[in-house]
């Protein structure tokens, strides 16, 4: 893909006669500086463009020897309409340096606000008087890059979990064969534990982030607990979406609702002890000299437990949701994954609509 | 199912019987092996349930809340930090799944080792720990 020099310098400085290897360069890069407002998106939307456009002109640029020979016997609009494409790639090409230099400088910027906040963060240590902001203490790049790497994958993960919603519609309308609906039940079933190992990951860097369910919408946030679904009160929702069940069938489940309520319980007064030994740890000692380096280490010590947690709630959800599928039949467990599909898909109508919603000024 | 070997088990100054009423839970006396106390052996083969868990655990209070709603009371063995290695290795042994790494918290039912807080959610989800309790003389109908 070699350009010639005279209307391509530019191009060729910026590189772009390696698009490819340049710009997977600058996203590795991306993740070291762990900037999570640069979305990789964008990293690959110009990644796309630059492949696109470069099969063009280099295809054009085959043109030209063949050109020479047939000269005289061309007529001259063909002449001025390579011209013209001519000066339109370039133009492109100093348009999209122009863009990358943009995004470079952006990302200069946002690391060096990084920096700063980190060596200030560095410098206070754990002696910070008054007003705390969360996002002072302990940021780090390992988190930011945690978090920013799950974000991309739940995107992915809500991508995959639409087509498969579709393929679940379109397959119970249809009459397809019970292996077939079962493959698409199985694989159901594995995206939701797929997203369970993601939150189990991200919850290492940071569990608070899993705790407060930032990457969900706000009507989802609403009804989460310990980080997700409450699996009796989606069994609730559920359960009337699978009729008619066998006698055997009601009662195994109604068994499931009562072991999934006591379990919930179980896991909820733990982690309300959690919370009595974090507070009793933190306030020991006596308060008001302003030294307290040694509560907020052993405090922190107990905290680590909110990791079991979370854990655990994600190892009952999916415990729920393997034994609902022994209980049910194959065509009732893909009704039951594509009822809890929309559910999910109208509570984040709800949230937008909420969102969007007009309101008074206060 | 005894070791043919024969061993020294860990000594544990606590002691808890089943057989108390709901409300207390354990509460270790430390007064030392002086005065009574057992191995964990001994503890293992005289409870129905019995939960070894650090001090303060959330997680075995979770276990714990849980077996209380299935109507059983467990023991509970809390083990101080000195004693935490030489018990979990113990424990260990005492193990079917020789391969496997014991954690806290540890719940031993009807003299054998049933397995963690993943183990116990697992079971009674699927409805197999009740049935497992009543064998083991932990739970009446």
């Amino acid at each position: 893909m070699d350009f010639p020099s005279t209307q391509f310098v530019p191009s060729r400085a910026m590189g772009t006669y390696e698009p490819i290897h340049q710009i997977g360069m600058w996203g590795e890069n991306f993740k070291s500086i762990s900037n999570p407002n640069i979305s990789a998106s964008v990293i690959v939307d110009v990644a796309n463009k630059l492949e696109n456009e470069s099969e063009t002109t280099s295809h054009e640029m085959l043109v030209p020897s063949s050109k020479h020979d047939q000269e005289a016997s061309k007529p001259f609009d063909k002449i001025q309409r390579r011209l013209a494409q001519n000066r339109e790639a370039a133009r492109k090409s100093r348009l999209r340096k122009k863009a990358y230099v943009q995004q470079l400088e952006n990302s200069r910027l946002k690391l060096i606000q990084l920096e700063q906040e980190l060596e200030r963060s560095r410098q206070q240590g754990l002696y910070v008087g008054g007003g705390l902001e969360a996002g002072h203490l302990g940021i780090s790049g390992a988190v930011n890059s945690g978090i920013a790497a799950f974000e991309m994958g739940y995107e992915r993960w809500m991508e995959e979990q639409n087509k498969q919603i579709c393929e679940l519609r379109s397959a119970l309308n249809a009459q397809i064969s019970e292996i077939e609906l079962r493959i698409l039940v199985e694989s159901g079933m594995s995206h939701y534990f797929e997203l369970f190992r993601m939150k189990s990951s991200v919850a290492k860097a940071d569990v608070f982030y899993v705790m407060s369910g930032k990457w969900k919408t706000s009507a989802e946030r609403f009804f989460a607990w310990i980080g997700g679904f409450r699996p009796s009160e989606l069994l609730k929702v559920l359960v009337p979406q699978i009729d008619p069940l066998t006698d055997q069938q009601i009662l195994d489940v109604c068994n499931l609702k009562q072991s999934c309520q006591q379990a919930e319980d179980a896991l909820s007064q733990g982690m309300e002890k959690l919370r009595e030994t974090v507070s009793a740890t933190l306030a020991s000692g006596q308060m008001g000299q302003g030294t307290y380096v040694p509560q907020v280490a052993m405090a922190m010590e107990k905290l680590e437990a909110l990791v079991c947690f979370v854990n655990q709630a994600d190892h009952l959800r999916q415990e729920t949701l393997q034994q609902m599928s022994y209980i049910l039949t194959t065509r009732q467990a893909a009704r039951g994954l594509l009822a809890l599909g929309e559910y999910i898909h109208r509570l984040q109508a709800l949230s937008n609509l909420w969102a969007n919603h007009p309101r008074e000024p206060a | 199912m005894q070791q043919a070997i024969p061993y020294k088990s860990w000594p544990l100054p606590c002691v808890n019987a089943s057989s108390r009423p709901a409300s207390s839970t354990a509460v270790p006396p430390r007064t030392g092996k002086s005065n009574g106390g057992k191995d964990v052996l001994e503890i293992v083969s005289e409870n129905a349930v019995i939960v070894f868990s650090r001090e303060g655990c959330c997680m075995s209070h979770v276990v714990r809340r849980l077996l209380l709603a299935l109507g059983v009371n467990p023991a509970v063995c809390e083990i101080d930090e000195k004693d935490e290695a030489g018990v979990l290795s113990e424990l260990g042994m005492m193990s079917r799944e020789k391969g496997k790494t014991v954690q806290f918290p540890a719940v031993f039912i009807g003299g054998r080792m049933f397995g963690g807080l993943d183990k116990v959610m697992a079971t009674h989800i699927s409805g197999e720990l009740v049935p497992v309790l009543k064998d083991a003389g932990a739970l009446w109908l």
